[in-house]
């Protein structure tokens, strides 16, 4: 019988239980208003003014930022909405530099 | 297109109002049907399934050559793999919201009487979200990317992108104008 590290079975473990969050990242754009970005992740996660604009200033300032965390299906919706309104936005797993 | 000092303003509860002349109406008109003709699904008949088709899966998962259509339907992925397996299955959903969007604001905009062009929120939202599409699908054009906008404020007189410009920042000021009063809305 195959014996899998114990690391290695720890991390297929978590792939399958889904313990290991996604994450939805907006990336910065010229074109986007700052407003707009900061209205349109009022709208589309109910975050409060003062949320989404701190997220806002951390695209425009940083470059990116993580906007949402979940499961890799949670993540890939929120990316579609995102598309939708034009923001520039990727999923990937958390654990995976960004 | 000066004559629209005010852009849109919020009026009572769930309603944002602008007043367009004939000329702007006609400027909104055919930049939205250009983001709709745009956004018009890729024919490909000897590979898309049919019954796949209906529900919105096609046989292209290869991200769009046209740069404009590059930025309306971006990646999800840093990933290939990953993103043309996601794009194979959403792209074609995504074109058809983007149309929505582009749409109802060109129905909106022929349905106004007097030029004034009275919206509810989701209409606010669908406004946004194409007028945006415009801006992303300019900005493109005009390499917003590379050139700053005091660049782009020099451009000469007789420069065809000049135009071009001119209406990206008139609609850059349109849409803030209507984020401004839809905030104003959820202090």
């Amino acid at each position: 019988m195959v014996k899998i590290s114990e690391k290695i079975d720890e991390e297929l473990q978590a792939i399958f239980s889904g313990d290991i969050p996604w994450i939805t990242i907006v990336w910065d754009d010229p074109v986007n208003l700052m407003t707009y970005v900061t209205y349109v992740l009022m709208e589309l996660f109910g975050y409060s003014k003062e949320k989404a604009h701190e997220l806002m200033m951390k695209v425009h300032t940083e470059g990116k930022a993580v906007v949402s965390t979940g499961s890799r299906e949670e993540m890939e919706h929120d990316v579609a909405r995102l598309h939708e309104y034009g923001l520039w936005a990727t999923l990937q797993r958390g654990d995976q530099g960004i | 297109m000066t004559d629209n000092e005010h852009g849109f303003f919020r009026h009572g509860e769930n309603a944002y109002l602008a007043n367009f002349s004939e000329a702007e109406r006609e400027v909104l008109t055919n930049l939205v049907e250009q983001i709709i003709e745009l956004l018009a699904e890729r024919v490909d008949h000897h590979n898309d399934d049919p019954l796949a088709a209906m529900v919105g899966i096609t046989a292209h998962d290869t991200p769009p050559d046209d740069e404009v259509l590059l930025r309306l339907l971006p990646n999800a992925y840093a990933d290939q793999v990953d993103a043309s397996e996601f794009r194979r299955y959403t792209e074609s959903t995504l074109r058809q919201k983007k149309q929505a969007h582009a749409m109802a604001m060109r129905m909106h905009v022929k349905s106004a009487i007097d030029g004034v062009v009275e919206l509810d929120h989701d209409g606010a939202n669908a406004w946004l979200g194409a007028m945006n599409d415009v801006r992303l699908a300019l900005g493109v054009r005009l390499k917003v990317e590379e050139n700053s906008h005091e660049d782009l404020e020099l451009l000469a007189p007789d420069d065809p992108m000049r135009g071009v410009f001119a209406v990206y920042s008139w609609l850059g000021w349109l849409q803030e104008s209507l984020i401004s009063a839809l905030m104003d809305d959820s202090k």
